[in-house]
């Protein structure tokens, strides 16, 4: 599985219309167990991004594309996803820098470094019922070379039946159990249409 | 003096407070960096970035709930201005009272931050 500088852009697009597709589901969600904001904001940072990877040229790499997803989420999404997944994309750069194609165990590396990235920015760990439960089981079934539609749909079920204990959802304690967590099904979404293009 | 940058969701809530500090120390410069463009709620980190070039020392940020931190936090790794900006994580009100009475003292930004860390640690 390998994936280009093209295979990224497109994911991408595609991502944002599956999220502006689930945007009241996100922001219902996230009335539920937040602060409502979710689908409003990501449709707008995807709406963004979107705008940028129609009108912009053809992109250098995989890196020089990340780095201006990552810039464009960070000024666009606000609340706490902005820098949540803005941080990812940037780490991406990192990774990514200067290659146009990537493939195997450094892709993997790719997604580990954006994962720790999201840790590290929500000072979170995995099993809080947060995106990082999403992003772990995706990079580990990446590193295993397993099947990353079902590891996603996987973590997407166990997230569900887990008690929140970081960010703003925290504050509902039990009655996040059988919620879902917003941020988790927008990562999932978004990770789906990487995985569409890789196996494409 | 050390500047404070406070760091809110609400805009109402950082004026409000600074209106609270101007008592206590009214030498203290206090920069704001709260709610959203169109004055909704939320943070946004390139707003707290463009808040750190207003300063005219040294910056302490504060900060309110969740991903206020995170985007101060961001937005101090962007910055690549020349002052020396330090977050320190404590209760934005409480923590705001005491930098902004030891920066009107003109204790250094060390000294601010040390005080707040045993303070609120």
């Amino acid at each position: 599985m390998k994936l280009t500088t093209e295979q990224f852009r497109e994911s991408l697009v595609k991502a944002a219309a599956q999220i502006e597709a689930h945007k009241d589901e996100l922001t219902d969600l996230d009335r539920e167990i937040g602060d409502g904001d979710h689908g409003i904001n990501m449709s707008r940072g995807f709406q963004a991004v979107q705008k940028e990877l129609e009108t912009h040229g053809a992109y250098e790499d995989l890196g020089d594309l990340s780095k201006q997803v990552g810039m464009t989420l960070i000024k666009t999404v606000g609340g706490a996803s902005g820098p949540l997944y803005g941080t990812a994309f940037v780490k991406f750069a990192g990774a990514f820098k200067g290659k146009k194609e990537v493939e195997g165990q450094e892709l993997a590396q790719a997604f580990i470094e954006a994962t720790e990235g999201i840790k590290m920015r929500g000072k979170s760990e995995f099993g809080q019922k947060t995106m990082v439960d999403i992003w772990t089981p995706f990079h580990e079934a990446l590193s295993q070379e397993a099947d990353l539609k079902a590891a996603i749909e996987q973590a997407l079920r166990d997230t569900k039946e887990r008690v929140a204990t970081k960010g703003r959802a925290s504050y509902f304690g039990e009655a996040t159990v059988g919620v879902q967590d917003p941020g988790a099904l927008s990562s999932a979404l978004l990770l789906q249409e990487i995985v569409e293009v890789l196996h494409g | 003096m050390v500047n404070l940058i406070l760091v809110s969701h609400s805009e109402k809530l950082a004026t409000g407070l600074k209106e609270l500090l101007a008592e206590m120390a009214p030498d203290t410069p206090i920069l704001l960096a709260a709610g959203l463009e169109d004055g909704s709620i939320g943070t946004d980190a390139s707003r707290i970035e463009a808040s750190f070039d207003q300063l005219n020392d040294d910056g302490l940020v504060l900060t309110d709930i969740g991903s206020a931190t995170m985007n101060a936090e961001l937005a101090l790794e962007l910055y690549s201005g020349d002052r020396t900006i330090q977050f320190v994580e404590s209760p934005l009100v409480e923590g705001a009272f005491l930098a902004a009475v030891l920066s009107g003292q003109s204790k250094s930004l060390t000294e601010v931050v040390d005080g707040l860390k045993k303070e609120f640690a």
